[in-house]
């Protein structure tokens, strides 16, 4: 079920509300039952992946705890759990990529290659969910979290329905603890999180939706545009996608708020960042720490000496690149990010006078990077770039005004927003001016909402 | 929208809710009149107004003259009825989801109402797999002649004995296509027919008299291509139309088999696209009804 659906807006004060009539003890059976069916609306016969990967990891965490003093059933445990994810992960989102280069590459040499390509559809929120997963199997085996004894909470762990598609990924010691809490009716938490539903929507709905049916005109025919308007297709790009995943992680947490939960922020204004290890530490943060804490640290950190460190950062970047999505292009731009930290790193300290000026190149940096994401193959990102150093075409994006009016607003609330979120800023509000506030966005959203169908852009991986 | 205010501009007295077979598609063609106007031209009637456009349906038209006001002049509407949209090919179509989108804003609600229904996505978004399963599925519930035990059975043989046979991959497509657009059972379960029924109701409530006229079909083609068992569907489904709607006291002129296969344009996809011989004649037989039971 998406969030932006007249369904998703029955399904969620139904959901809430059941949630608070049944009694603590039926309370997690509810919200799993609900997580299915959000899940299965999309594809239905899919869960049956999600099943298989839960039971596993839950009967990986119950016996790496019974074996606490057997420390090589322990890591043997671990491994199991983590190579079965990790080939579930493989087959349904790799398998296809890899088959197409072998048959690519079996055509280049001509070998006989009785290989066809495959075609297996991805489970949508795969990769989000298998790194929850993997998030409590491998906290289970450090000793940072007890295994959870009751199946049922271990599956609402990983399906809880706010965050199972598109995260925030979420740790065990966060979300597991809280699913057993009992929850109150507070009308802080309603208010709360409708005021992040509300933003949420407005930044999918008015800001990214609007927005990508232009820089789809672009990425569709490059050279029919001029250089002025690829660069601006490109910058357009850039909160496209923020607003497209901000919002899906504000509408997300906005749910969970609403049930009493708090989720992971996923986002600290990461365009005001004055250098890529910062736009990392602001963007999609529950992802970047998952790679940190579980890649980065136990490759050796910053612990290392240079070349091993430059070779740590190529590897979790690179990682962090086919996490996104089986293409060359996510690989190339995930290794690119690597390229960039290790000469920002060699080339030192900054200067705290001119940091609006790294402020804007870093902006620059991951809007061309951002084009490397958004390009559907090398040739097409080839051609954009090339359209982008020839230019030569007449059309013109056609960017009206509300859309102007929406943007420098999702700019302002970002900036003004920076030190806190949303729904807090909007809080310390007079009534008046937050009424405004929501009068403003829930008629943008009627008046100026796209139309077209454009599905979150993090739904594909 | 443009269409209903059109109606109301121009002061209709008669509506003609129509889809692109009123239209001249045909390049040969000296005529361009659509079949609305030929029509208005046979009767001598200046107000007739044309409100079609292409790809839509009864649940469209319904929804377009329920937006007209209640007072009006108008006294007639004339509606196409294309056999192709009673089935699962038409009704799962790709163009069903503008079309739903189009018909949303059509509802005599509060147009922010209205506009907030399209963007929270109130209308069938079905992916491509979803449209291929949802029209398979239609297909194996609907009855075909012996010895296949459904449409989709017809279906799938007629493209392995074609294949077999030798014929190119396009006539194998169009013989397969006419198959998936005309083997349906009707019933008044079929959406098109609840759509036909509500614009009865409705045009019994404004007091406006209803012409329904039946599109033809290339029934020459069809019946070289795939046989005259589905000719005999298709001749079975006008009537049960035109015996249903005639029942509820409408006017309707069946023009099923009126047209030889030169009139019709389309040579890869089954359509109802005339020539300007084809839609005169189509005009002519509306008229002449029209002007008979004045």
């Amino acid at each position: 079920m998406l969030f932006n659906t007249i369904e998703f807006l029955v399904f969620l004060p139904v959901v809430t509300a059941l949630f608070y009539l049944l009694p603590q003890r039926w309370r997690w059976l509810w919200l799993l039952a609900a997580s299915c069916f959000f899940y299965m609306w999309f594809i239905p016969q899919y869960i049956l992946i999600l099943a298989a990967t839960i039971a596993i990891d839950y009967e990986a965490g119950l016996l790496m705890e019974r074996w606490n003093d057997r420390p090589r059933w322990r890591r043997w445990c671990l491994v199991s759990s983590v190579v079965s994810t990790c080939v579930v992960l493989f087959v349904f989102k790799y398998l296809n990529f890899c088959s197409e280069n072998l048959v690519l590459m079996a055509q280049h040499f001509g070998w006989a290659h009785p290989q066809r390509a495959l075609n297996i559809a991805l489970p949508i929120g795969l990769s989000f969910h298998t790194f929850q997963s993997l998030s409590y199997v491998i906290e289970v085996y450090r000793g940072n979290q007890r295994a959870e004894r009751h199946a049922g909470y271990y599956a609402l762990y990983v399906m809880f329905y706010p965050q199972l598609v598109t995260g925030p990924i979420e740790r065990p010691q966060n979300l597991l603890r809280q699913l057993h809490e009992k929850k109150e009716l507070q009308a802080d938490n309603i208010a709360r999180g409708m005021r992040l539903v509300l933003f949420g929507l407005f930044l999918k709905m008015v800001v990214a939706d609007n927005i990508g049916t232009l820089v789809d005109q672009v990425y569709a025919a490059p050279q029919d545009f001029g250089r002025a308007d690829i660069v601006l297709a490109m910058v357009l790009y850039s909160f496209q996608i923020y607003g497209d995943f901000f919002g899906y992680s504000t509408i997300a947490l906005g749910c969970a708020r609403m049930m009493g939960f708090t989720l992971t922020d996923n986002f600290r204004t990461p365009y005001l960042a004055d250098s890529i290890r910062e736009f990392w530490h602001r963007w999609h943060i529950s992802l970047s720490t998952w790679f940190r804490d579980y890649l980065y640290i136990p490759l050796g950190g910053n612990r290392v000496k240079l070349p091993r460190w430059m070779l740590n950062t190529m590897v979790v970047f690179t990682v962090c690149g086919i996490w996104h999505g089986a293409n060359w292009t996510f690989m190339l731009w995930g290794a690119a990010y690597g390229v960039l930290l290790i000469v920002e790193k060699l080339a030192g300290s900054k200067n705290g006078r001119w940091r609006w000026m790294h402020v804007a190149l870093t902006f620059t940096a991951v809007t061309l990077l951002w084009t490397v994401f958004r390009a559907p193959s090398l040739g097409a990102l080839a051609d954009i770039y090339g359209a982008l150093i020839h230019g030569g075409g007449n059309s013109h994006l056609n960017i009206g005004a509300p859309l102007i009016v929406a943007l420098a607003a999702f700019i302002a609330i970002d900036v003004l927003t920076r030190r806190t979120r949303f729904d807090e800023w909007c809080g310390r509000m007079a009534a008046p001016l937050r009424w405004t506030i929501y009068a403003l966005m829930a008629f943008a959203i009627v008046a100026f909402g796209s139309v077209e169908q454009h599905p979150f852009i993090y739904f594909q991986f | 929208m443009e269409k209903v205010q059109r109606a109301v501009d121009e002061q209709a007295e008669i509506i003609y809710l129509g889809e692109s077979s009123d239209f001249s598609v045909a390049d040969a063609d000296t005529d361009r009149r659509s079949i609305c106007r030929m029509v208005a031209d046979e009767l001598g009637e200046p107000r007739m107004c044309d409100m079609a456009s292409a790809a839509t349906h009864a649940g469209v038209f319904y929804d377009m003259m329920n937006r007209l006001p209640k007072e009006s002049n108008i006294h007639t509407a004339v509606v196409t009825v294309n056999m192709r949209s009673f089935t699962a090919e038409w009704i799962y179509s790709k163009l069903e989801t503008p079309l739903r989108k189009q018909q949303l804003m059509l509802k005599r609600r509060p147009a922010l109402w209205n506009k907030a229904m399209l963007v929270f996505k109130a209308y069938p978004r079905w992916s491509e797999k979803e449209r291929d399963r949802l029209v398979v599925k239609h297909l194996r519930r609907q009855a075909a002649p012996p010895p296949y035990a459904n449409a989709r059975a017809w279906d799938v043989a007629m493209a392995d004995s074609l294949t077999t046979a030798g014929w190119p991959q396009d006539s194998v497509a169009m013989a397969c296509h006419y198959i998936k657009c005309f083997a349906t059972a009707m019933d008044e379960d079929n959406p098109r027919i609840r759509d036909l029924d509500r614009i009865v109701q409705l045009c019994r409530q404004r007091g406006w008299r209803l012409v329904m006229h039946i599109l033809p079909d290339n029934e020459e083609q069809m019946s070289r291509m795939v046989g005259q068992r589905l000719v005999q569907i298709l001749r079975d489904n006008g009537r049960y139309v035109q015996q249903r709607y005639e029942e509820m006291g409408a006017t309707v002129v069946n023009n099923q088999g009126l047209l030889p296969d030169s009139t019709f344009t389309e040579r890869n996809y089954p359509t109802e696209h005339y020539t300007q011989e084809g839609r005169l004649a189509v005009a002519k037989a509306i008229a002449a009804i029209m002007e008979s039971e004045k």
